[in-house]
């Protein structure tokens, strides 16, 4: 069992805060939050049976489907409020606010290492009128991307992602290497052996410690109970619990509506 | 008589076959999902087909409209099981099917040519009746082709929104795979849209031709115009693809009528579908799927 | 001098330079940010008249080559904000939209060059223009002008080469393969559309000016849709993902008829004055149909990150 949560060092994190946030899809409800506030603690799990509106409300926050009604507001670490809805896309990697995605993504014509040296770029050494500045990027990026590489275990970073897992894993890289305030994964561990789960987990926490915070969708509830600082519970579109695992695995509702007998 | 009224009846008049062709442009552009920059050709084979079965049989211009609507017809169902179809089973990208059919609309507006001859051709008819409408002079093959095109939209409004026909189109356009299992053929249906579309861009460009002259660049002289009716109107159904056509025909002749280049009416049209497509666009810009 | 050089040859050499280099814009467009630029001739056409009506219609106080550089300037910075106007336009827009703003920027641009004829010529046509230096007969000053053309476009294919070797090209790949994942990772990918379009289209106006240099006489028929239709044809033949497409391509179309059907292949005179160029226009069209179909990335094939990656990164 999980003992009690040794309270972290006090780094302030990010908060988004998400009000009145509504979504349906042809008349029908999917998200409908009141009020959540993500980013309290370090790590929070977003947990829900299927179709509760976990990944839409993620979506809705990076805002790749538009709100219906409600805010998003980011509240970062210092300087004045962000309205995220109303952000276009690009700026929010600029705010720190990223999400790994659900379904596989990737860049069909580049390789890994390109995909990943795109990641870390800034986007001062992309102008149209540096096409000298190749060298520079890779002495200077290069180094840290070699160093997640070699701990995923890749073994030819001048190839292209093939197999649905390297793909799931160069999702997460990126968005590491943008070096985010605030990292989204949906699913991340979803499809991987367990080893490079574990591996998964501990950048998590790695990264967490270092004052990012960090929401994690996950199906996987071993990786949750023993990652979370926190946990929401969603169900039909709605946000019906918070907690630390420990309340929330042992709540009558969860159990009854999501995890079952079994696996209490 | 005044402006409004001439512009009116110009417009309603001289542009009633932009509205037509725009319609054959929105079947295949909302139901098959595909950008046909060759459907300008269809349009440019109807106005030649409809003048050689004038000029080789004598037939006249309102018996003639039958062959060059079935031969446009036929033109754009082989365009499609000889181009389009096969390249969709090739899996060619949505851009790649675009600049296909660049080039089958180059292909077929110069290969015209080699068939029916470089100069332009005309329509022999005797020339037509002018009839006073409202206090305004307009020829009989005007208020013909005003006439039949209004029936002809309405008609085919009424087969898209109305018919079972029109329900398969609908269904398959929506959903391939459902419309399969609900017993629509595909092919049967597909073929039918190219045929329906081929067939309005034919009548469109006999209706075209028989005002002016026959020549390879009557399609794509109409095209963009065509095109943007499409893009800005579509996106309120076969309706809006009408109701903007007319709106645009009756700009375009009052225009006419206020500038002494006609082209400086095509150029603000240009600008201002520009606009709305931009102002639309700018606000779904972020419905990406991340 | 040159007595060894036929004055066709000449003509059609300085085609085929003149649609490789805008093909090779069009593949920073087309190929590697999936861009289809159906407008292509109209920026061209913006260089060529900014140019040809500053040289002709304004009274300078200073000669060639000075006269020169000052419109080619002009011409090139007024192409460049015409690339920024549709560049913006299209940067949030669909495949729909880029398809027709660039097709009615083109389009917009003829009406213009038509109506205005006072500037122009209108259908009637422009002269008075020529080379910026002169060393002896018409068919010497078209070799100095075909080979400082083939500079530019050798300095553009560079360019291009570059591009594929640097984290911009990696942004436009990226931007054309999956823009939305792109601007998740921060990546201003509308703006850099805009940069993109400003900087093509510049080259192209220049290159039109460069043209208008070459046949001296500006007439509305020159800036018709067969200059785009025969760059797309020589870079999809080519390859639009690859960097020596657009060159390949151009050689094997418009070298191909242009020179050798045109110039070496004993056909009857009659042909010259209109089956010729219909026939090259349905032989255009009909190569993109069948390339498209049977090897969509053309002869030379899918670019090839994976060996150009080993060849910068090795390990």
């Amino acid at each position: 069992m999980v003992a009690d949560v040794v309270a972290p060092a006090p780094a302030a994190r990010p908060q988004i805060r998400i009000e009145g946030a509504v979504k349906s899809f042809g008349g029908h409800v999917v998200v409908d939050v009141d009020e959540l506030v993500l980013g309290d603690r370090p790590i929070e799990g977003l947990i829900g049976p299927n179709g509760a509106g976990k990944t839409t409300l993620m979506r809705m926050i990076m805002h790749s489907i538009p709100l219906d009604r409600g805010s998003v507001t980011l509240r970062p670490v210092d300087g004045p409020e962000v309205a995220l809805s109303k952000l276009p896309a690009d700026q929010m990697a600029r705010h720190g606010v990223v999400k790994s995605n659900q379904v596989i993504t990737d860049f069909d014509k580049l390789t890994i290492l390109d995909s990943l040296l795109l990641a870390s770029t800034e986007h001062r050494y992309e102008q149209p009128y540096r096409v000298f500045s190749e060298e520079l990027v890779f002495e200077r990026y290069g180094s840290e991307i070699a160093r997640y590489l070699d701990y995923f275990g890749f073994t030819d970073a001048r190839a292209l992602a093939l197999s649905a897992g390297e793909k799931k894993l160069l999702d997460i890289i990126r968005c590491l290497l943008v070096k985010p305030s605030f990292l989204m994964l949906d699913e991340p561990t979803a499809g991987l052996p367990g080893e490079l789960t574990e591996k998964v987990m501990a950048t998590i926490r790695e990264i967490a410690a270092a004052g990012t915070a960090v929401v994690i969708v996950e199906h996987d509830l071993n990786v949750i109970w023993s990652l979370c600082d926190e946990v929401h519970f969603m169900a039909e579109g709605k946000v019906v619990l918070h907690g630390d695992p420990q309340s929330i695995r042992e709540h009558r509702t969860v159990v009854e509506k999501y995890l079952g007998e079994g696996h209490v | 008589m005044d402006f409004l009224a001439r512009a009116l009846l110009i417009g309603l008049t001289d542009h009633a076959p932009l509205v037509l062709a725009a319609i054959g442009f929105a079947l295949l552009y909302r139901l098959t999902g595909l950008i046909n920059v060759a459907y300008a050709e269809t349009i440019t084979l109807g106005a030649y087909f409809g003048m050689w079965a004038n000029t080789s049989f004598g037939l006249n211009f309102y018996t003639v409209l039958i062959p060059a609507a079935v031969m446009a017809g036929l033109v754009s169902v082989a365009t499609y099981l000889f181009v389009f179809r096969p390249a969709r089973r090739r899996y060619v990208g949505v851009l790649e099917l675009i600049i296909i059919s660049f080039g089958l609309s180059i292909f077929l507006r110069h290969g015209l040519q080699f068939v029916f001859g470089y100069p332009e051709r005309f329509f022999n008819v005797p020339p037509p009746e002018t009839i006073f409408v409202a206090g305004g002079g307009v020829t009989s093959f005007r208020l013909v082709a005003l006439l039949s095109v209004a029936a002809l939209s309405l008609a085919l409004y009424w087969i898209i929104q109305r018919t079972r026909l029109g329900l398969q189109i609908r269904a398959l356009a929506s959903d391939e795979d459902l419309a399969r299992v609900s017993g629509i053929r595909p092919l049967a249906v597909t073929v039918l849209i190219w045929f329906i579309a081929g067939v309005a861009g034919g009548l469109a460009g006999a209706f075209y031709g028989v005002g002016a002259s026959v020549s390879p660049l009557l399609g794509w002289r109409q095209f963009l115009a065509i095109f943007l009716v499409v893009l800005v109107g579509g996106a309120w159904g076969i309706g809006g693809v009408i109701a903007v056509g007319v709106a645009t025909g009756i700009a375009l002749a009052a225009m006419a009528l206020q500038f002494d280049q006609a082209l400086y009416g095509q150029l603000v049209l240009i600008v201002a579908f520009i606009a709305i497509l931009k102002w639309r666009g700018r606000r779904l810009t972020e419905q990406a799927k991340v | 001098m040159l007595d060894w050089l036929d004055a066709f040859l000449i003509t059609g050499l300085f085609e085929v330079v003149m649609i490789a280099g805008l093909g090779l814009l069009l593949h920073l467009q087309l190929g590697l940010a999936r861009i289809a630029n159906f407008g292509v001739v109209g920026f061209w056409g913006v260089g060529m008249y900014t140019f040809g009506v500053l040289y002709v219609k304004v009274d300078w106080p200073f000669g060639d080559p000075w006269q020169f550089l000052a419109c080619a300037a002009a011409a090139t910075l007024v192409a460049g904000l015409a690339g920024a106007l549709v560049g913006w336009l299209i940067s949030d827009l669909d495949i729909d939209g880029v398809l027709v703003v660039t097709l009615g920027f083109a389009t917009a641009v003829q009406i213009v060059a038509t109506t205005e004829a006072d500037w122009t010529g209108g259908a009637f046509g422009l002269g008075g223009l020529g080379f910026p230096y002169d060393i002896g007969t018409v068919k010497e000053n078209e070799f100095v002008w075909l080979m400082i053309t083939g500079l530019l476009v050798a300095a553009i294919l560079f360019y291009v080469w570059r591009v594929h070797r640097s984290p911009y090209g990696r942004l436009l790949i990226a931007t054309g393969g999956n823009e939305p994942l792109a601007r998740s990772l921060g990546k201003p990918t509308f703006r850099t559309k805009l940069w993109l379009f400003v900087v093509t289209s510049a080259a192209m106006g220049l290159l039109g000016a460069m043209e208008a240099v070459m046949v001296r006489y500006l007439d509305v028929g020159h800036i018709g849709i067969s200059i785009t239709l025969a760059a797309i044809v020589g870079l999809v033949l080519g390859g639009t993902a690859r960097v020596w497409g657009a060159v390949v391509g151009t050689v094997l179309t418009v070298g191909l008829f242009d020179i050798v059907i045109r110039t070496y292949l004993p056909l009857p005179r009659e042909w010259y004055s209109q089956a010729l160029p219909v026939m090259r226009e349905v032989l255009f069209g009909l190569a993109l149909i069948l390339v498209l179909l049977f090897r969509p990335l053309g002869l030379l094939g899918d670019m090839r990150r994976d060996q150009l990656m080993r060849k910068l990164h090795g390990r």
